[in-house]
């Protein structure tokens, strides 16, 4: 099973990934003669808080994605409210000396993180087809596709 | 970076009660057509891509009760324009 291994930061599990336009955007790109965006390096926080996968609105403006989405979406800072968040579709790649994996079509929500120190949350949806072991004793983490 | 999607989101409310019979499937709306109702998020955004380009188009899971999207640390989004 491809894995791997990092050391868990001050910030948390941190991960470096790369986002680029979905496979579909790509495509849908190279056919028009539109250049296709390079991919991005985001340093991500796995969040399992999180039910969806965030990026920060820069990224995205980056890769000069539209919205083809939108979900609404319960926050502390939302309150007691629900606030309907728009939705990208990209592509969010791993890529590392014990890992390259690609995940060509994920539906994201544009989250202001950068005042974090982050540009993304990985999300239990991103989550879902992996094994996630947080080694709190030992300061590492494991994430395994 | 944004192109409001208000539109085909009102569409979507609109046309909800007849797309009920195919929840959890996927609806691909522009404007105020709906395109088609597909098994797969990526198939109804290539299909979107494929007959709209890049111009703005809506996919949406059909919910009758939408789901919400739980977060647990606070987060300030970006306004629509």
């Amino acid at each position: 099973m491809p894995h791997l291994t990092l050391q868990i930061s001050p910030g948390g599990p941190l991960v470096d990934v790369l986002v680029t336009a979905s496979e579909e955007r790509r495509e849908a790109l190279r056919r028009v003669g539109q250049p296709i965006p390079q991919p991005i390096q985001v340093r991500a926080l796995i969040d399992t808080g999180a039910s969806c996968t965030c990026v920060d609105p820069a990224v995205l403006r980056g890769l000069g994605l539209t919205p083809t989405g939108s979900t609404p979406i319960h926050t502390p800072s939302t309150g007691g409210a629900l606030h309907n968040a728009e939705q990208y579709d990209v592509c969010i790649i791993f890529r590392n000396p014990e890992i390259s994996l690609e995940l060509p079509t994920v539906p994201v929500v544009a989250a202001e993180l950068q005042v974090q120190g982050i540009q993304a949350l990985l999300g239990r949806d991103v989550l879902t087809t992996c094994l996630l072991v947080y080694n709190g004793q030992r300061g590492f983490f494991t994430l395994a596709y | 970076m944004t192109n409001s999607l208000e539109k085909e989101l009102l569409t979507y409310r609109e046309k909800l009660p007849e797309l009920k019979d195919q929840e959890g499937k996927f609806v691909l709306i522009q404007g105020d057509t709906v395109v088609n109702v597909y098994d797969t998020y990526a198939d109804a955004l290539k299909e979107g891509y494929d007959k709209f380009g890049v111009s703005p188009f809506l996919v949406k899971k059909i919910e009758a009760i939408e789901q919400v999207q739980y977060i647990t640390r606070p987060l300030v989004f970006p306004c629509p324009t």
